[in-house]
């Protein structure tokens, strides 16, 4: 006799979703059997906008529109592909200044993401706390850039805005209070009874499926896939700087956040680096001509690695711009991983997965 | 380092099958570009993994009637981005059904034809 399955939805509006993104679950009991998703609820037409509405000298800041968390990374990404065509010079100090902001964003998304696998732990006061304390990552980008989030701070040739020295200053002061926070974070993560209960365990990922569904960011680094695109560029100086690979095993959503949490450690120790040995010179090169030619730029986001594939034909009309955002590429993996779980378990599933939608359906 | 090997659209497997090992090249996206209103250019692009920015794009130019083999099989994370060139280019790829992205009573297939 064939077991009853009965199909549940997760989405496209649910309590555990900050954006919208529907998974349809084949459930026998309250194990899930089978998984179909469909992401495509607030496609905007970005890509499509970049070859017919903007110059090519400003789509910068429309791709910066894209997603609110991970601004700087599309943004960076477009300027350097753009950049590599018209084979432009930045200096170092402008390199440094991007490098800072890049991961200022990659410390206060891990923080976001954190704080609501812990919600979806029901740890409310551990959400609280990690949302309380990403205010301050918040501050010290608007110190930086002007803005919070959408900081328009990278421009084809370097960067729109200097840092003095009474700036730095603060900003170095508000990272040593934060690293100090994320040790209490890791000891939480890692012996809190509850947060055990429900991470340790749950949502694995094996290695070889991380490489089967090509598995990229902290899902990928979670089950042991050294994959991070910080050391496969030479466009920004990221050795110069200490960065180091953070790597976990196992997959499941314990491994997920220890890999966070580490990286957050080096990314405050990069930024700390970067304020120290910060280059003198400009922050802006003039680069003139108009791209001819097709590049691929890649970047590693908070949720992993971002790529850009332009082509320009020497008008200010690109010819082609093609956005691979990193939820988009760990849908595949995402539904594999919820096979054989637990559906109660779901949404704290989802939540290590810290899936944007805002990204995939640009 | 960007290499870019043009290809028949009947060697599409063959190459692929031939050239793609899981743990040493990784998948990035499939990508079309529009050439004009009648052709259009296919991409598949990978990336060593830990190498520095060694980038291998195998493409076909076909028109937009072409049916597009599946490589799912090579390769399951490839539906993801087959069924979004379905989408935007109004392509055929075997095996990928519409819909994934856009929603029957938005604009159809926008990126074809859309550049030139």
């Amino acid at each position: 006799m064939s077991k009853k399955t009965i199909n549940i939805p997760l989405g496209s509006q649910h309590i555990s979703l900050l954006e919208p993104v529907r998974f349809k679950f084949e459930c026998e009991n309250e194990t899930i059997v089978g998984v179909d998703s469909d992401v495509g609820f607030v496609h905007r037409g970005v890509e499509r906008a970049c070859t017919t509405k903007f110059k090519y000298d400003t789509i910068g800041y429309v791709v910066a529109r894209i997603c609110g968390l991970c601004a700087i990374t599309h943004s960076m990404s477009y300027t350097a592909g753009v950049e590599k065509l018209l084979e432009a010079q930045i200096t170092q100090k402008a390199k440094y200044l991007r490098m800072l902001l890049l991961e200022l964003d990659r410390i206060h998304s891990h923080m976001l993401c954190l704080s609501h696998t812990a919600e979806s732990a029901g740890f409310e006061a551990m959400f609280m706390r990690i949302m309380g304390d990403r205010e301050d990552v918040m501050q010290i980008q608007e110190l930086l850039t002007g803005n919070r989030i959408q900081f328009d701070y990278v421009s084809i040739g370097g960067v729109n805005r200097d840092i003095d020295t009474l700036r730095a200053k603060e900003i170095a002061l508000q990272l040593a209070k934060l690293q100090k926070k994320i040790y209490g974070y890791i000891e939480e993560f890692e012996n809190n009874w509850s947060l055990s209960l429900k991470f340790k365990g749950v949502g694995g990922l094996s290695l070889e499926k991380a490489y089967m569904f090509n598995a990229i960011g902290p899902l990928a680094r979670a089950a042991g896939l050294a994959i991070d695109v910080r050391n496969e560029i030479d466009y920004l100086p990221y050795k110069e700087i200490g960065f180091k690979m953070q790597t976990g095993s196992g997959g499941d959503i314990h491994a997920r956040n220890t890999v966070r949490l580490n990286e957050i450690l080096n990314s405050i120790e990069m930024c700390q680096n970067i304020l120290e040995g910060l280059p003198e010179g400009e922050i802006f090169t003039k680069v003139k001509g108009k791209p001819q030619g097709e590049t691929v730029v890649r970047y590693e986001a908070p949720r992993g690695e971002l790529m850009y594939y332009i082509k320009g034909n020497k008008t200010a009309i690109l010819e082609r711009v093609r956005i691979k955002t990193p939820t988009f590429s760990c849908i595949p993996a995402f539904s594999d991983i919820f096979l054989n779980q637990s559906y109660a378990d779901a949404p704290a599933i989802l939540a290590s997965f810290d899936p944007c939608l805002s990204c995939t359906a640009k | 380092m960007m290499q870019k090997i043009k290809i028949e659209i009947g060697e599409v497997i063959e190459t692929i099958e031939s050239f793609y090992k899981p743990k040493v090249w990784h998948f990035l996206t499939l990508n079309g570009v529009s050439l004009d209103a009648n052709k259009l250019e296919v991409q598949w692009i990978f990336s060593r993994y830990e190498a520095l920015d060694d980038i291998v794009i195998y493409y076909v130019e076909i028109s937009y009637e072409t049916l597009i083999p599946s490589i799912t099989e090579l390769i399951p994370s490839a539906i993801i981005s087959q069924r979004e060139l379905v989408d935007m280019f109004g392509v055929c790829v075997e095996g990928s059904e519409k819909g994934l992205y856009l929603d029957e009573d938005s604009m159809q297939k926008p990126l074809a034809g859309c550049s030139i």
